[in-house]
């Protein structure tokens, strides 16, 4: 049997941020200043997801002369639902601190 | 900017020069107040003034080469950057493309502190990147690591008591470098880029930690003369020639040309300690004398210096020209050190004195101590020295030419 993890906070903000548009390719230092996340964070972050097939890379070319390529990130049709079910899992975690403790979400997570 | 120091590369090769100069003028002044006795005042003088000399010119030719190397983009850039680029290609393999994303992103942080930020919290990203290798192999090789690491000391011990805390501290260590190779990479492999070289620094080590043991067993009271810390500094050592062998970074193995020059030189340097320690107190005769005279004296020299020149000429870098230097100091350190060892007890054997100085009224033991300070201490920090001047040189002869590594 496979053990789920809860992906961490800060693993679900990146997902989540990401998942806000979905199909717009995003910058390691737009989603740091956007979660107020340092890089030192952010990158073993993305790593894992990407390690995952959660998260899909691509390299940015048109960029001012003189300056290196930028690396881009989206999430991938699993890392969406995933994202999907972190925003319901989160949604449910609301409730049930109204309401009282129910099962845990995620299953198909394996931790980050 | 105003009040903001532009680093020009005089401007830190002064700051080099001075960083060197007073740190060692204060290490000396230390070290001559404790000193009894004083030593003569041309001892005392040379020793100020020749060291540091060494140091600086070897440093202000690191820098000068640092700076101006094509090759490199790090010129353009600030601290920050050179410290993310640096940390980006230590990355293996596969985790490149993170590193050259990270470097990316700095380029678009504008204020100095802000960079200065992102780049430490990038580089610490750069150490604490999620493992390439698979999670099941990665502990069982951990597993193996620790489980050895703790077996050594007591078997170890039971042999030579005195071996102990090397044991177990070198054990740990290639324990750990196993367990970042297979953390590193998606199918470990053993890669020998200079298959010579590497058998030959492999074999010295062996051969060291052989020559510890039976130098241990055969004279047990000489363990006073390693202590803890020395034993760790010994493994350390020891398991850092491995690394450099077995596993060395990219950048040390790119000129091939290199390993095979250091391993080269260290061959000659062994075999020079060898012959001088065996013809010590025979009186050849003068045409050979005339001969022999300036390859002992020269020969301790030209092989750190020599190779690390070569190289330097022959890749037309100063990066080759360093590989070889390292490969040198590396082969250098462990094949000495087998030598010494076990000539200290013949010598002592015969004459009741030690290697080096021949003190008549040392224990045998010291002999252990002197490798260890010559070897380990002495070696490296001039050899280094010495062949990173070889270095700079070699690769200078061609800057006019047009510097470019074919590596």
């Amino acid at each position: 049997m496979t053990r789920s993890r809860r992906p961490s906070l800060q693993t679900t903000a990146v997902v989540l941020a990401l998942a806000e548009k979905p199909t717009a390719w995003r910058y390691g230092y737009q989603l740091c200043q956007q979660l107020g996340l340092k890089p030192g964070s952010l990158y073993p972050i993305l790593v894992r997801l990407a390690d995952r097939d959660l998260l899909e890379t691509t390299w940015d070319t048109e960029v001012p002369a003189g300056r290196p390529p930028r690396h881009l990130y989206r999430l991938t049709g699993s890392g969406r639902a995933l994202a999907t079910e972190l925003a319901a899992a989160a949604a449910s975690a609301t409730a049930t601190r109204r309401s009282g403790p129910k099962g845990r979400p995620n299953e198909g997570w394996q931790g980050a | 900017m105003a009040g903001r120091v532009r680093w020009t590369r005089r401007r830190v090769q002064t700051v080099t020069t001075w960083v060197v100069v007073v740190a060692w003028v204060v290490f000396y002044a230390a070290a001559l107040a404790t000193a009894d006795p004083l030593p003569p005042l041309e001892t005392a003088v040379a020793q100020l003034v020749v060291p540091p000399l060494l140091w600086v010119v070897a440093a202000r030719l690191v820098v000068r080469h640092w700076w101006s190397e094509p090759e490199s983009r790090t010129s353009a850039m600030d601290l920050p950057g050179r410290l993310l680029a640096a940390a980006a290609a230590a990355l293996p393999e596969r985790r490149h493309a993170w590193g050259r994303a990270m470097t990316a992103e700095l380029a678009e942080v504008r204020r100095r502190s802000a960079r200065w930020r992102f780049a430490l919290s990038s580089v610490r990203a750069t150490l604490w990147l999620p493992a390439a290798g698979s999670w099941p192999l990665l502990a069982l090789v951990t597993g193996v690591a620790v489980a050895a690491t703790t077996a050594a000391g007591p078997a170890v011990g039971a042999a030579a008591p005195g071996l102990k805390v090397f044991a177990v501290t070198f054990t740990a260590l290639v324990g750990a470098m196993v367990v970042l190779a297979v953390a590193r990479s998606r199918r470990p492999r053993l890669r020998l880029p200079a298959p010579a070289p590497t058998i030959l620094v492999t074999a010295g080590v062996a051969a060291s930690i052989a020559a510890t043991m039976v130098f241990l067993r055969r004279e047990p009271a000489a363990a006073e003369y390693l202590p803890p810390p020395a034993a760790m500094y010994l493994a350390a050592v020891l398991a850092g020639c491995l690394w450099v062998a077995l596993a060395s970074p990219r950048w040390l193995g790119t000129s091939r040309l290199a390993p095979h020059l250091g391993a080269a030189a260290a061959v000659v340097f062994a075999a020079w300690f060898w012959l001088a320690n065996r013809t010590d107190g025979t009186e050849p005769p003068l045409p050979l004398l005339l001969v022999l005279a300036p390859v002992l004296v020269l020969a301790p020299l030209a092989v750190f210096f020599v190779p690390a020149f070569a190289a330097g000429r022959a890749g037309r870098s100063f990066r080759s020209g360093l590989q070889a230097a390292v490969w040198t100091v590396t082969a250098i350190i462990p094949l000495t050190y087998a030598v010494w060892l076990p000539e200290g007890l013949r010598r002592y054997a015969i004459d009741g004195r030690l290697l080096i100085d021949g003190e008549a009224v040392a224990p045998v033991g010291a002999n252990l101590a002197d490798a260890l300070a010559f070897c380990l201490g002495i070696l490296p920090v001039f050899g280094l020295t010495l062949a990173v001047i070889g270095a700079g040189l070699g690769a200078r002869t061609t800057d006019r030419a047009g510097p470019n590594d074919p590596s």
